[in-house]
């Protein structure tokens, strides 16, 4: 008979021991599991975050670099761009008052409410519709090179939201339409449109029934470039799909201005104006005009969409500062928690294995008296540690493999990652999950940790073991 | 080529305790031919255990030589012993010390792991074993499943296993009845027949003592000169041989 038998059977001879003993390794080997996995996540969770916003942050200043001569009108509303509108829609904010001042039309309070939800990053949407016939004079002021009306608008579920002891529905948009002028002169020389497409085409002068998506819509209409989707009960064809580049919001579909007037029932109204100005030394004087020409009208220029970025750079940085320094105390307390887990699954083998010895003295002299070697006994006994502590690690294992996120949340401190707005939904994608962190190498190492940590804890016992005399081991009772 | 099995010459065991010498054993000359049966006799405390474990290599003299089937094994290393305890003896307990974990054939096998057999010929040569002990209907029980008396028999083949120069028995029989006690000795007797042999038990029983073949006794730590012969040592090889 082998000696590995022999150790199964020794083992198995004191099965509710031999349980109690595997359960408690088991729970050792899966904090030593979960713990690393746990930490991991968490890195790979802030570096992802810090990549992504890092360089969302890069791409967005290089887009407002771009466009530094481009000035946002939309119409001033005290609700604007919060995403949601005050429960008593009759509010004068949303409902427009009549046809003269440039707001929707009375049919525009219909199933669909568009601009509910914010504008892209950089809030390049607006939210309150306007009549485009009143403002056609914008294209006559002095330095403007061209102007782009669009309308934006969104579909989703409305949840109710309470604020300040007022309960507001909330439009969760499913998707956002941003309708755009696609003339061959804006689409050619200003940017629009989406740069980064992934599949298909790009809208082009002249699209009609056709829909630009992003990857995000792709999801959520299950479709891809060459299929057809329903958009407010009226069929469109995929043409394309983007990828976001941080700027736009990620739910956002392309469509001409005049389909989205169509689609969203508001012919004739558009939520917002971008101006392009001749050259970025002109910006602020072409502003000024505006702004006296139109008062109703809010106005961010470029310089202003920066100074914003650089402020939200200044918060998220501070946010990322405080997700590092947590991160560190989180790794401390995990070295900590790994060296008590090792030094228990030590402890407990180390124990195990006196006792075992110390119940097993006569036996261990019958042996010798047999002609078993002082190596012999010492394998014999090495071997049951070894096998004890490694169906301890494979059980340690499979608790890590479904409860590491569970485990490594009860004993790590959480890092503090917390990102809101649309950085958090463009990167939210990348965090990896805690439970697919329990990787191969972890499982090997964990597993090889087990080996060693039992044969360390074996030793002693083992080789106690093998120096015990069998004149006095024969005695033994 | 000699003939003598076991030999010790002006053997002394001293222990120290503390500070303190405490003689086990004192000028102890034996001579133990191949294929002797022998008993040795003494009360308690006379140095009988002491005696068998420096015979069975568990303990080395503190004075004088062993020699055992011609090697004196006070100049083996201690860490080589134990290929003298697999390889020249045989050694059989009060206690039968079975491996509970394992059968009746497994328990045989255990002592010819590591001498070179396959498995195949440590299976044959342990069922063997237990055919020429009675035991062939009970190779696959375990100690908890067989008699006292079986026990001992399957401790008795476990002796044999690497066909020993010797076989040491510790009052092989002070854990079972009368019968059983005459089972064990007379099968002992047959082996000591038929196989040739050489066995030394160590007992306290006169009756059993008086079924070997020599009788030695053991007095305060020193064997007497005198020697005799087994009443019942004929009768017992007689008996055994009736028995097949």
């Amino acid at each position: 008979m082998g000696v590995l038998i022999r150790a199964v059977r020794n083992i198995s001879r004191r099965k509710v021991r031999a349980l109690l003993v595997i359960i408690a390794l088991g729970f050792c080997m899966a904090i030593m599991i979960s713990i690393p996995a746990g930490i991991t996540a968490n890195q790979a969770s802030t570096e992802a975050l810090t990549r992504n916003l890092s360089s969302t942050i890069t791409r967005t200043e290089e887009t407002i670099d771009e466009t530094l001569t481009q000035i946002e009108c939309t119409l001033s509303t005290g609700f604007e761009g919060f995403g949601f509108a005050p429960q008593d829609t009759g509010d004068s904010s949303f409902a427009p008052p009549d046809n003269d001042s440039g707001l929707a039309p009375p049919e525009f309070g219909g199933g669909f409410r568009p601009g509910e939800f914010g504008g892209g990053a950089f809030g390049g949407g607006g939210t309150t519709p306007m009549n485009e016939t009143l403002y056609s004079d914008i294209s006559s002021i002095t330095n403007v090179a061209a102007v782009a009306p669009s309308l934006q608008a969104s579909e989703g579920t409305e949840q109710t939201m309470e604020m300040m002891g007022r309960s507001f529905p909330r439009l969760v948009p499913d998707y956002i339409i941003k309708g755009v002028s696609l003339t061959s002169n804006l689409i050619g020389n200003y940017p629009i449109l989406p740069t980064n497409i992934t599949h298909g085409r790009n809208l082009q002068a002249g699209d009609s029934e056709v829909v630009l998506l992003s990857e995000n819509n792709t999801v959520f209409f299950n479709a891809e470039v060459g299929d057809t989707v329903e958009i407010m009960d009226q069929t469109f064809e995929i043409v394309g799909v983007y990828g976001s580049s941080g700027v736009e919001d990620v739910n956002t579909l392309y469509m001409s201005l005049s389909d989205a007037q169509t689609v969203t029932n508001n012919t004739g109204y558009i939520t917002s104006i971008t101006v392009f100005a001749e050259n970025s030394d002109v910006v602020s004087e072409v502003a000024s005009e505006l702004s006296s020409l139109h008062p109703e009208l809010t106005i961010v220029t470029g310089q202003q969409r920066l100074d914003q970025l650089d402020a939200l750079q200044n918060t998220y940085e501070t946010q990322l500062e405080s997700a590092e320094a947590s991160l560190g105390q989180t790794q401390a307390v995990a070295v900590q928690e790994i060296v008590i887990a090792v030094a228990a699954t030590s402890l407990i083998v180390l124990f195990v294995m006196l006792y075992t010895v110390r119940e097993r003295t006569k036996e261990i002299g019958t042996l010798k008296a047999i002609g078993f070697s002082n190596s012999n006994i010492m394998s014999q006994f090495m071997l049951e540690g070894l096998i004890l502590s490694l169906i301890g690690g494979v059980i340690g294992v499979a608790i890590g493999v479904v409860a590491a996120p569970a485990i490594s949340g009860v004993l790590l401190p959480a890092v503090n990652a917390g990102f809101g707005g649309a950085f958090a939904r463009a990167t939210a994608g990348a965090v990896p999950s805690m439970a697919g962190i329990v990787t191969p190498e972890i499982i090997l190492a964990v597993l090889g940790g087990a080996a060693l940590l039992g044969a360390l804890g074996t030793l002693y016992p083992a080789w106690r073991a093998s120096r015990t005399s069998p004149m006095e081991a024969l005695r033994y009772e | 080529m000699s003939n003598v099995a076991l030999k010790t010459e002006k053997m002394d065991k001293i222990y120290k305790l503390g500070d303190h010498k405490v003689r086990a054993l004192s000028d102890v000359n034996i001579e133990i031919e191949k294929g002797d049966f022998v008993s040795i006799m003494g009360p308690s405390g006379s140095g009988k255990t002491t005696l068998l474990n420096v015979l069975g290599c568990l303990d080395k003299p503190t004075q004088g030589k062993v020699l055992l089937d011609g090697v004196d094994i006070t100049d083996v290393p201690e860490k080589n012993l134990h290929k003298t305890r697999k390889h020249k003896i045989g050694f059989v307990f009060q206690t039968f010390n079975l491996m509970p974990w394992l059968n009746a054939v497994e328990n045989v096998e255990l002592p010819m792991e590591g001498t070179g057999k396959t498995k195949e010929e440590m299976r044959n040569r342990a069922v063997e074993l237990l055919d020429m002990v009675g035991l062939s209907q009970r190779k696959e029980h375990r100690p908890q499943k067989l008699s006292a008396g079986e026990q001992q028999r399957v401790a008795i083949a476990r002796a044999l296993a690497n066909n020993p120069a010797i076989v040491l028995a510790d009052e092989v029989t002070g854990n079972l009845d009368g019968k059983t006690k005459l089972e064990i000795m007379k099968l002992l007797a047959k082996l000591n027949l038929e196989q040739g042999t050489t066995i030394v038990i160590v007992t306290h029983d006169g009756q059993v003592a008086a079924m070997a073949g020599r009788i030695l006794f053991l007095s305060d730590r020193k064997l007497l000169a005198k020697e005799r012969q087994g009443k019942h040592y004929k009768r017992a090889q007689k008996s055994s041989q009736g028995d097949n």
